[in-house]
């Protein structure tokens, strides 16, 4: 009975004490993030006199994002921010499976080449963005090298050039975080039991064949985190295009992102006067957050159904 | 991995088969360490010489363009304040998140799931989309050109993964641990920062690198919370200086190289750590 009595009174003070140990933490991130997330959300279905809320639209700044003049960026930008997740995917994860597979071949080299390879990923965008530029300049050594090598002749303008931009910004992206799915994927080759490569092995499959018939199989759950990360990375993507092209997604809007036009509308950049349009910039930030949050739990689910129990 | 180096054909041929996938791996290491390696030679170079001497080193190690960076162009003050609001993020982060973490993984409060659950919605939370309605709210607590609003902001947006991660480790400690030290009287305070939190070393040390690379990288907050140039950070200041100094090429590297100095050291000090945590669950953003 008194047993009883001083468990149920350690309970009352458990929950005490862990009301004052999560308090802290709690205020923090309900202030800074659950607060100004729900307000935005909230936000965009109302009309703004510059920061102030006015009147109740309904759906009015959302039917606004589709037309003149706001209707070519957003789908401006929507097709860049797919078009760079699909870069991602292929020239990130896809040549980052092959780096990881050729490691996990060898006895030797992994953690020097994973380390090497990580190193860029530990980078701000900013400086990586910055080394870039100078030297992707024209007069810079990328020029330099290419023309020494006769590939190309005079001047280099592949980030002044609305056609091929785009591909360069992906590129520079892809190098920086490049050691992201090599260290997930060695990570995941190496929790695949070695019997299972022993008897492919036995019944004469080859390397290729034991990447792909039994390999990428089992690494669905890796495959999968990749794939969520880099979604959630590439629509959220403003640093490199920011240092690079500048807030506008220069040349003529080519590498304009759904967060730089977001940040545009909402901080003053869009347009030749440069006036925030608050209402629409929340619109914005309410459609990326459907598209983020939806596209999120979809491959989530897509990628659980998918995982290979042995 | 032992296991698939048994094969039955001969050292040489096995050697040579081998060939083309060691080039693939040196290739790519060249394209990363190239570019670094023009980035730190380009440091000690006028902007003259590094059009006329592209690949070689510098004629003399000159310190000029450092110096110009640090002083001229006041990195050195931007440097102090990103060491200042990464090291109050990592520390605020890591005390309060200990704490949240400590109860909900190791007290049966009957709403430790819900708690937990709501931290960890934070993680795929996409803030910036937050970042009118931040504003309007750091405004409003006179927070903007502060330091102390930007480490709010970080650990805030941080809090989410630590917690993850510290009640991840703490949850499989055993519970004779916390109730020895309770019957000898210790208050809950002691015990989660004398007893638990020392047996979860590998949990601080992840926070603590993962929240000082996102702090000291982050260039968003500080673009749109810092105007005066007192306050700014190292990558808001680049992000300056590739426009302001585009003629200057010298001073522009070495103010890169500056900027990613204590980042190179610590990665250096700490490769394996970063490596196993990235492996293991993907610890960045």
């Amino acid at each position: 009975m008194s047993n009883l009595r001083r468990t149920s009174s350690l309970r009352r003070t458990q929950q005490r004490m862990a009301v004052l140990f999560i308090l802290p933490a709690l205020a923090v991130y309900a202030l800074f993030v659950l607060y100004p997330l729900a307000m935005s959300l909230w936000g965009s279905f109302f009309i703004w006199k510059g920061l102030r809320m006015v009147e109740f639209a309904g759906l009015s700044n959302f039917s606004r994002l589709f037309i003149f003049p706001s209707g070519a960026r957003l789908y401006g930008a929507l097709w860049h921010n797919t078009a760079w997740f699909f870069g991602i995917m292929v020239f990130q994860n896809g040549i980052g499976l092959l780096f990881a597979w050729l490691l996990f071949l060898r006895d030797r080299g992994a953690a020097f080449f994973q380390s090497v390879f990580f190193f860029p990923a530990v980078l701000s965008p900013v400086i990586v963005g910055a080394l870039w530029r100078l030297l992707l300049a024209p007069g810079g050594v990328v020029e330099w090298a290419l023309n020494g090598l006769g590939l190309h002749q005079g001047s280099l303008t592949v980030l002044g050039n609305s056609h091929t931009a785009l591909t360069m910004l992906i590129a520079v992206d892809a190098w920086n975080w490049m050691g992201l799915p090599v260290l997930i994927y060695t990570a995941g080759l190496r929790q695949i039991s070695g019997q299972i490569f022993e008897a492919a092995k036995l019944d004469g499959a080859g390397n290729a064949r034991m990447l792909f018939s039994i390999a990428l199989p089992l690494l669905m759950p890796a495959i999968g985190t990749l794939t969520t990360l880099s979604f959630i990375n590439t629509f959220n993507q403003f640093d490199i295009v920011y240092v690079m092209q500048g807030v506008q997604g220069n040349p003529s809007y080519s590498t304009d992102t759904l967060v730089t036009y977001f940040y545009r509308l909402a901080f003053g950049a869009e347009g030749a006067v440069g006036i925030t349009d608050i209402g629409l910039a929340l619109a914005l930030g309410t459609m990326l957050f459907l598209i983020l949050s939806i596209g999120t739990l979809m491959m989530l689910r897509f990628f659980d159904r998918r995982t290979v129990q042995l | 991995m032992s296991a698939l180096a048994i094969s039955q054909r001969p050292a040489i041929s096995r050697r040579i088969a081998r060939l083309p996938g060691w080039t693939v791996l040196v290739v790519w290491a060249a394209a990363v360490l190239l570019p670094l390696y023009i980035l730190v030679i380009s440091c000690f170079k006028t902007t003259a010489e590094i059009y006329d001497n592209r690949l070689g080193l510098p004629k003399s190690f000159a310190f000029d363009n450092f110096v110009n960076a640090w002083t001229r162009a006041h990195l050195g003050q931007n440097f102090v304040n990103s060491l200042i609001v990464t090291g109050g993020a990592v520390v605020l982060t890591i005390v309060v998140s200990a704490m949240a973490a400590y109860p909900l993984s190791r007290y049966r409060l009957g709403w430790n799931g819900l708690m937990l659950g709501l931290f960890l919605a934070g993680i795929m939370l996409p803030i910036r989309l937050a970042s009118v309605e931040l504003f309007t709210l750091m405004r409003n607590l006179d927070l903007l050109d502060s330091l102390t609003g930007l480490i709010l902001v970080y650990s805030a947006i941080r809090i989410p993964f630590a917690v993850f991660i510290f009640a991840n480790f703490m949850r499989v400690l055993p519970s004779e641990l916390d109730e020895a030290a309770r019957m000898d009287g210790a208050g809950e305070v002691r015990i989660l920062f004398q007893i638990i939190l020392p047996m979860v070393k590998p949990a601080v040390s992840i926070v603590a690198i993962f929240t000082a690379i996102a702090v000291w990288n982050d260039f968003f907050f500080p673009l749109i919370f810092i105007f005066d140039d007192r306050y700014k950070t190292v990558p808001l200041a680049i992000s300056v200086f590739v426009g302001q100094f585009r003629t200057d090429w010298g001073l522009v590297f070495a103010s890169l190289a500056i900027s990613m100095a204590p980042i190179l050291i610590m990665y250096c000090l700490l490769a394996r750590q970063i490596r196993e945590g990235v492996g293991a669950g993907g610890g960045m953003k």
